[in-house]
């Protein structure tokens, strides 16, 4: 309630811990691999590993990054869809103008007891991406929209039709929608539909999952301004899921960049936008064309593609791609076994790899020409030069490669400005 | 048939294709949807043409139809020709009996200026044969699908999808590399294309059908083997021969969509429609597609129609871009001029639309009201119910194409306004 929104959409935050409204504290959720008869679990999935960040009442938080990074599986957890593995998420169920109090463990939205866990859930709604899969195809749109009313026994008969009417106008609609169904309605009146739904049981924190990624620019704009209209109106907070960073420049107070499950930079949107510290961020603000920008200067693009999730490098998780990696971004022995896998021919030579740690081990070769040919390229141009300076020692003898890498640098988030952060090591300078 | 006269907006580059009038309706319970209702453009020889438009407004439809894949019923092309002259070339095995040569040159002219040099007659891609159709498909004309994922076929390796259009479309290429056929050479690639499109599958099973090539069958395998890795490497695949055994659901997206321009290229097509190609990919990921398609269009020297609803994309890698709204071109132009000076206020709209970098928060300009329905649509400007600037006459005539600069066409009353008199009569068509 204390927060205020300048012209230039910057929130003039106060260090009132009664304004947090949701809280996350190093959220982890792993999805099990699973393999064989047995279906065994061989291995975990870290889809989100170590979130932590705060939503404070009536602001936009923005959560960035490419598919697979954990930003849909986060969004799960913090509305309480997905149960996570460990960490905790904490929400203020004391209602608007409450008495303030920082958020405490008996806001854990996994203790909570029954009667409280009901007001979390009328307090935080959801909006998806695919808004003909999130509403039934074999109702109607009073049913829709009325049933989050019905279930909470807030509404029934002649009553709950014109809050649903009310509810419809808020968004656009009208009482001629009231008996439709939703292949009726067009991509940006079905996800109006959606957000009246979101809007049904008074809502303190809505989050958005991609809400506008399957519809026109035009239509877009229409939703997003909706959005900033009842924002202003009902004090609501977003949590802003997209891969659309104008988007995100355009809704968010502070955003938030994700890379494989961990959060690289955090900070208000505007200070993200000017002065990007993580460069990940850099590389997704670049590689999205702009309708300003130069279009002679070239799109930065990013080397390879996303790791595996299951085996994230360790250090940096972005260090694998970074186009300013150091020698102490986290270079380990999976780095050269994944530059191994570029390499065919030497990759069906290695027979096995002996760890010590993540940081030594004995590669074993079929032969000892392909151990030697695999020390050669180690010191050669082909691996990144970053990644050759963080090896310690590299020996090779008969068909057995042995390497130690440097131990990396600890990389945490860390401040850079004022409530931006960044993980990164190079971030500040 | 007539021509493709050099189109007097860039006299350097004559045109490869020439949409005339375009109609395709669709049939639905509350009667004919007017999905393309009269559309015309032109893709120059070697340029990338971008055609952009919202859901709906008809330009994967269109988009479609130079390649005859709009199915009918129930579809109907209910107007307009798509002109298509196919480039010089070397092969002429694959050419039907469609392909006539230029009527004044006879094929013989380089610098012919009836058929550019190219030495055909422009085809009707609305009025071939079946048979020629299958000879344009992928050899002359060929597509790269929005989804990677659901183009490729599941059940067959990288390896055995590519050597299909191989098989189709350079038989004999393939048979001359590896010699020994000797005299049968054309007869056993015409029997290699039929068995390629008949049986759809396994590469062993289509070689096998044809008894003159069981012989060279180890030998026509490595043929096609390195030329599938050659067409896989020119798409930045870092390890083609692996892509080669792997099948689709072990690629990656970006990996996908590479498979797919290297299918799409592998032919060295005349022209390339691109339907949104890099929607189902991530920003950067599809930074980088979109560059390997402008390097190998810029390379190859293929033309490009690049459908897309990002007019940041097309801003950056089109040369003209195409405005359509439900139907019907509203804006044709250079992409500089276009994006720098709109002049529909549809394309107005689209570009306020979009959130620009320059300014945070506040509200942002959105197009009133909605995309009209097409069943049966009213006389006028489709755009007339939604428009700031609407005028009497929008709502009765239909403001066609008119040039307003060499470099940009429009068709608004604003630009051009209506002569006296011709308000009561619709105009007519403009056929050539």
């Amino acid at each position: 309630m204390n927060v205020k929104v300048d012209t230039d959409g910057t929130v003039a935050h106060q260090d009132d811990a009664g304004d947090v409204l949701l809280s996350v504290r190093n959220l982890r959720k792993y999805f099990p691999i699973k393999d064989g008869v047995l279906q065994n679990v061989v291995g975990h999935v870290k889809a989100v590993d170590g979130v932590s960040f705060d939503i404070r009442r009536g602001e936009t938080v923005g959560l960035v990054g490419e598919s697979g990074c954990g930003k849909s599986t986060l969004s799960g957890c913090v509305s309480g869809l997905t149960d996570p593995t460990g960490g905790s998420v904490h929400f203020n169920t004391r209602g608007r103008g409450s008495a303030h109090g920082p958020l405490d463990e008996g806001d854990r939205i996994d203790r909570m007891d029954r009667a409280t866990f009901a007001k979390y859930r009328r307090n935080v709604q959801m909006v998806f991406q695919d808004n003909f899969a999130s509403l039934n195809p074999r109702q109607l749109v009073v049913d829709i929209v009325g049933r989050p009313l019905r279930v909470h026994g807030i509404a029934s008969g002649t009553a709950l039709q014109e809050k649903v009417v009310e509810l419809l106008e808020q968004v656009g609609l009208g009482r001629q929608h009231l008996y439709r169904y939703p292949h009726q309605f067009s991509g940006g009146q079905r996800q109006r539909i959606s957000i009246a739904r979101a809007l049904a049981l008074d809502p303190e924190l809505i989050v958005l999952d991609e809400p506008t990624s399957a519809l026109d620019v035009s239509v877009q704009a229409q939703i997003l301004n909706l959005l900033n209209d009842l924002q202003a109106e009902r004090h609501l907070a977003y949590l802003f899921i997209t891969h659309d960073l104008s988007v995100v420049r355009h809704m968010a107070d502070r955003t938030i960049t994700m890379y494989l499950g961990k959060v690289v930079e955090e900070g208000p949107t505007q200070d993200l936008f000017e002065t990007p510290e993580h460069p990940y961020t850099k590389v997704l603000l670049a590689a999205k064309p702009d309708l300003d920008d130069d279009p002679d200067v070239p799109i930065q693009t990013l080397a390879g593609s996303i790791p595996d999730p299951a085996r994230p490098p360790s250090g940096c998780r972005f260090h694998t791609r970074c186009p300013v990696a150091t020698s102490t971004c986290g270079w380990e022995i999976d780095d050269i076994v994944r530059e191994l896998e570029t390499r065919e021919d030497l990759f069906d030579k290695l027979v096995g790899v002996d760890r010590k740690s993540d940081l030594e081990a004995t590669l074993t070769f079929s032969d000892s020409a392909a151990a030697h040919a695999v020390w050669e390229a180690i010191r050669s141009d082909s691996v990144p030069e970053t990644m050759r300076d963080a090896i310690e020692t590299l020996d090779v003898r008969d068909g057995a490669l042995m390497v130690r890498f440097a131990k990396p640098s600890a990389i945490e988030l860390r401040e850079v400005g004022t409530g931006h952060r960044a993980a990164c090591i190079l971030a500040g300078e | 048939m007539t021509s493709i006269e050099t189109p007097t907006e860039n006299p350097t580059r004559p045109a490869i294709a020439r949409v005339q009038g375009l109609k395709v309706h669709f049939a639905s319970k509350k009667g004919p949807v007017h999905a393309v209702d009269g559309v015309d453009f032109d893709i120059a020889d070697g340029e990338m043409l971008g055609l952009v438009g919202e859901t709906g407004c008809g330009k994967s439809v269109t988009g479609r139809a130079f390649l005859g894949l709009i199915p009918q019923p129930p579809a109907r092309i209910a107007g307009g020709r798509i002109l298509f002259r196919p480039r010089r070339r070397e092969d002429t095995s694959e050419d039907t009996p469609e392909f006539r040569p230029c009527p004044t040159c006879k094929g013989a002219d380089i610098v012919c200026a009836t058929c550019n040099g190219s030495g055909y007659d422009t085809l009707d891609l609305l009025a071939v044969k079946p048979r020629t159709m299958r000879a344009i498909r992928g050899r002359r004309i060929a597509m790269i699908f929005q989804d990677p994922g659901k183009a490729l076929n599941p059940i067959l390796t990288i390896g055995d999808q590519l050597a299909e259009v191989f098989l189709q479309h350079a038989s004999a290429d393939l048979l001359a590399d590896i010699g020994g056929t000797g005299d049968m050479g054309g007869l056993a690639a015409g029997a290699v294309g039929r068995a390629a499109r008949q049986e759809s599958g396994r590469l062993d099973g289509i070689l096998s059908r044809v008894p003159p090539v069981r012989g060279h069958l180890r030998r026509l395998r490595a043929a096609l083997e390195d030329r599938i890795a050659a067409a896989l490497a020119e798409t930045q695949i870092s390890n083609p021969r692996r892509v080669i055994r792997s099948y689709p659901h072990e690629l990656s997206g970006g990996m996908r969509q590479r498979v797919m321009i290297a299918q799409a290229l592998a032919c060295d097509p005349d022209l390339i429609i691109a339907d949104e190609p890099t929607t189902a990919l991530d920003v950067t990921i599809q930074a980088k597609i979109m560059e390997l398609i402008k390097m190998l269009q810029e390379k190859r020297k293929t033309s490009v129609l690049y459908i897309s609803h990002d007019l940041s994309l097309v801003r950056r890698t089109c040369d003209r871009v195409v405005v359509m709204y439900a139907g019907r071109v509203a804006e044709v132009g250079g992409v500089r001029e276009v994006f720098a000076a709109p002049r529909h206020p549809y394309t107005r709209g689209l570009l306020d639309a979009i959130p620009r970098s320059g300014e945070t928060r506040g509200v942002l300009a959105s197009i009133p009201g909605t995309v009209p329905e097409l069943v049966s649509p009213p006389p006028g400007c489709r755009f007339a119910d939604r428009c700031v600037h609407v005028m009497p006459e929008c709502t009765r005539v239909n403001p066609t194409l008119q040039p307003l600069t060499p470099d940009q066409s429009v068709s608004c009353f604003l630009a051009h306004p209506p002569a006296p008199g011709a308000a009561h009569k619709e105009p007519e068509l403009q056929e050539t």
